[in-house]
């Protein structure tokens, strides 16, 4: 079964593309020596961890969306969620309760994200169903108002808080302090596992409420769960590496047609994948241009085409296959 | 035996209400496992409300479900979803599960969350597939397949839950004829070898007749015929429901029943009491003489020669007419026969006929009678049908037109125009 092989391929490529993105910097191509450049290997290291850990999170949250809300278009960054993330990361930087304590941020950006969410969601149901593009159409809506508020208090701060907020909404991995990188790393790791332990859930999903309601499923709860655990990871990565789009986008779209469709082989591949893939657009990030780009410019290059090939086809009937 | 014991389904005088309208009212009903129902109505009778209502989908607001005497709202989802599985009239699958994974399905709540398929789910998938026939296609993605094949996927995923109950909601209307067929087999051998209850909401009259051994028809929320095909199909309850005339017939060989609209023309018997003078010929008039014969109209036709398709057709429904002998021109005396009926007639209509010199006495019939005041119907597109050298039918037909009679396109447009009698 090709479906299994292709799985096995995904986890045997990732260490691979994970050694040439700690081979790749600005400071040259090749593994940096332990001993004398420490430092870079690091820096480097972290940087690819970090991308790792983010990028799991993205497509992970990617996958759940679009089985719980049978939309193949849903991601976090579409819907709305990662924006309202960044509002509640940008609330709590701006006002300085994020000084309180490591966990302050990524709890204002969850609260926001979830907050977002429901909006959309509530905008979205037009009566009983939310259609595809009706979705997509209020998380445009909700996004660009949450957008704005972000402008609003960029440009009430100070000309080096513009510069960090606009640098952090592009997106970028930079790591600021390692006990924010455990203690969200962590959060993202349980959540994907949780989501992960969800597996036949999101299966039975993806036939519609009815069916999976047949198929013995406690509907309303697990969606509940679903949505909380998947607006959870996107939100503690959305408050580290800030708005990074299309990831949860392309890669379970290109993991569904490697590895299939059920989710006990989707999400671990799709989180090994979304972060191998994040990992590899930082490397581009670092290494393409003189000066580095943020790693969000890359994934929105990528992932705009794609979203609108994805939009052309409309093939909701088979997700790309 | 304790299943014979208690009842498969038992609904307790339940009432649901969707948006505060009550779907179903006081509703009771009992199955006994091993039976095969057919559950027929009207679109917004109920059915769906009921079938809601047994899977669990919808909690009624009074009353209560039990399946094998246990309370539907008591039993737990996994629990449930061993008694009791659906087959939906159409299963949208958004992503590219192959048929062995969609089967699989059906084990869901009994494969551990942390553990793969066990030897009896896989056992059960198994059987299920060879049982509908997919083993062969088990790698195929499922929205590649046929309608047929991927309704049969979907039934063995229902049967991957090895249920006590099946219900199946209009699960073969969308398929042609010969998977509808396979799939009710299917069915029905399910009923009759394992013994599952089956359940299933039709529109096909005849084909729920042919698979039940009891029906049961909904009307407003409420149980209006319950019993075996042949009591419950008659034609007074179809027509009280589905408020349409139809035929119920027994074929006396196979004693299968067979239901159809009875026919259904627009006004029949409107024309009773109104006479009309038709000028036909050339089998041109044939299907407006019928279907004004049939209407109830007293027709006359003519000057037609004699032997001409319309001249027999017109004998046929005993039409009366003005006859010239065959391949003549028309003579001074037969129009003269013709002009009498005309006169008795109350409207004249010219059906669409070619036009030679022959038959071009027949147009005094029409003007005359708009002289006398009465309506005169033409069939459009005299242009392609005139044979005249001077084109005279045309014209003559534009000066009739320019008098007031009035052009139509076909049978059903003339019925539209003709007058109907007055009364009721």
């Amino acid at each position: 079964m090709h479906n299994r092989r292709n799985f096995w391929l995904v986890l045997g490529l990732t260490p691979l593309i994970l050694t040439l993105c700690v081979m790749m910097g600005p400071s040259g191509f090749g593994l940096p020596d332990i001993n004398t450049e420490r430092e870079i290997f690091m820096l480097r290291l972290t940087r690819v961890v970090c991308g790792l850990v983010i990028g799991a999170a993205l497509s992970c949250s990617g996958v759940v969306f679009q089985a719980v809300l049978r939309n193949p278009l849903a991601e976090p960054y579409i819907l709305g969620v990662s924006s309202g993330a960044g509002l509640g990361a940008a609330i709590a930087i701006v006002t300085g309760i994020s000084a309180l304590g490591a966990t302050i941020l990524p709890l204002c950006a969850f609260v926001m994200a979830l907050i977002t969410l429901a909006i959309v969601y509530a905008l979205a149901r037009n009566g009983t169903s939310s259609s595809i593009y009706g979705l997509i159409l209020s998380g445009v809506i909700v996004s660009a108002v949450c957008s704005s508020l972000l402008m609003f208090m960029v440009s009430v701060s100070s000309i080096e808080g513009m510069h960090s907020i606009l640098w952090w909404m592009l997106g970028n991995l930079e790591v600021t302090s390692y006990s924010v990188l455990t203690f969200i790393g962590l959060l993202i790791v349980a959540g994907c596992l949780g989501l992960w332990a969800l597996s036949r859930e999101l299966n039975a999903l993806t036939l519609g409420h009815q069916m999976a309601h047949h198929l013995g499923i406690r509907v309303k709860a697990t969606v509940v769960v679903a949505l909380l655990l998947a607006t959870l990871i996107a939100s503690a990565a959305v408050g580290v590496a800030g708005l990074i789009g299309f990831v949860g986008l392309i890669v379970p779209h290109i993991m569904r047609s490697l590895v299939g469709a059920d989710h006990r082989r989707l999400i671990p591949s799709a989180a090994i994948g979304g972060g191998a893939f994040l990992a590899a657009c930082d490397a581009l990030a670092r290494t393409l241009m003189p000066v580095e780009i943020p790693v969000g410019v890359i994934t929105a290059l990528l992932g705009g085409p794609f979203f609108l090939i994805l939009l052309k086809r409309r093939r909701v009937q088979n997700w790309l296959e | 035996m304790t299943s014979r014991m208690t009842p498969a389904i038992q609904l307790t005088s339940i009432t649901a209400k969707y948006r505060e309208h009550a779907v179903l009212k006081d509703l009771s009903l009992t199955i006994q496992p091993g039976e095969m129902i057919g559950i027929l109505g009207p679109n917004g009778a109920g059915k769906s409300t009921l079938f809601n209502c047994v899977s669990g989908l919808l909690t009624p607001t009074s009353g209560t479900v039990k399946l094998f005497g246990t309370d539907l709202r008591k039993m737990p989802p996994h629990e449930r979803a061993r008694a009791i599985a659906v087959v939906p009239q159409e299963l949208e699958i958004p992503v590219p599960y192959t048929v062995a994974e969609i089967v699989m399905m059906g084990r869901t709540v009994s494969i551990g969350r942390f553990s793969s398929p066990s030897a009896r789910d896989r056992q059960a998938v198994e059987r299920a597939m060879v049982y509908t026939d997919v083993a062969d296609i088990r790698q195929r993605p499922l929205n590649e397949l046929s309608g047929g094949e991927r309704q049969r996927a979907i039934v063995a995923m229902a049967l991957a839950q090895e249920p006590r109950i099946i219900l199946m909601d209009e699960a073969t209307s969308h398929l042609d004829i010969n998977h509808r067929l396979e799939i009710m087999q299917l069915v029905e051998r399910l009923n009759r070898e394992e013994g599952v209850t089956v359940m299933m909401i039709s529109h096909d009259l005849q084909m729920a007749a042919e698979f039940s051994r009891r029906l049961i028809i909904l009307h407003q929320g409420q149980i209006v015929a319950d019993g075996p095909p042949h009591s419950v199909l008659t034609e007074d309850t179809l027509r009280r429901v589905y408020h349409c005339d139809v035929r119920v017939c027994q074929d006396p060989k196979s004693g299968g029943i067979s239901i159809m609209a009875a026919p259904r023309l627009p006004s029949v018997g409107t024309g009773k009491g109104i006479r009309i003078h038709a000028v036909a010929g050339g089998g041109c008039g044939e299907a407006t003489l019928r279907r004004l014969a049939l209407c109830g109209y007293t027709l006359s036709c003519g000057v037609v020669n004699r032997g001409d398709m319309d001249a027999e057709i017109g004998a046929v429904l005993s039409v009366s007419l003005a006859l010239e002998k065959p391949f003549s021109p028309i003579s001074r005396e037969a129009l003269q026969v013709a002009r009498e009926m005309a006169a008795k007639a109350d409207v004249l209509v010219l059906t669409p006929i070619p036009f030679g010199s022959g038959n071009l006495a027949n147009l005094e019939l029409l003007d005359e009678a708009l002289t006398a005041g009465k309506p005169v119907f033409i069939a459009s597109g005299i242009e392609n049908r005139d044979f005249t050298l001077a084109r005279n039918a045309e014209k003559s037909i534009l000066l009739l037109l320019s008098r007031g009679a009035k052009l139509y396109r076909d049978v059903a447009e003339l019925l539209t125009l003709l007058p109907a009698k007055l009364s009721d």
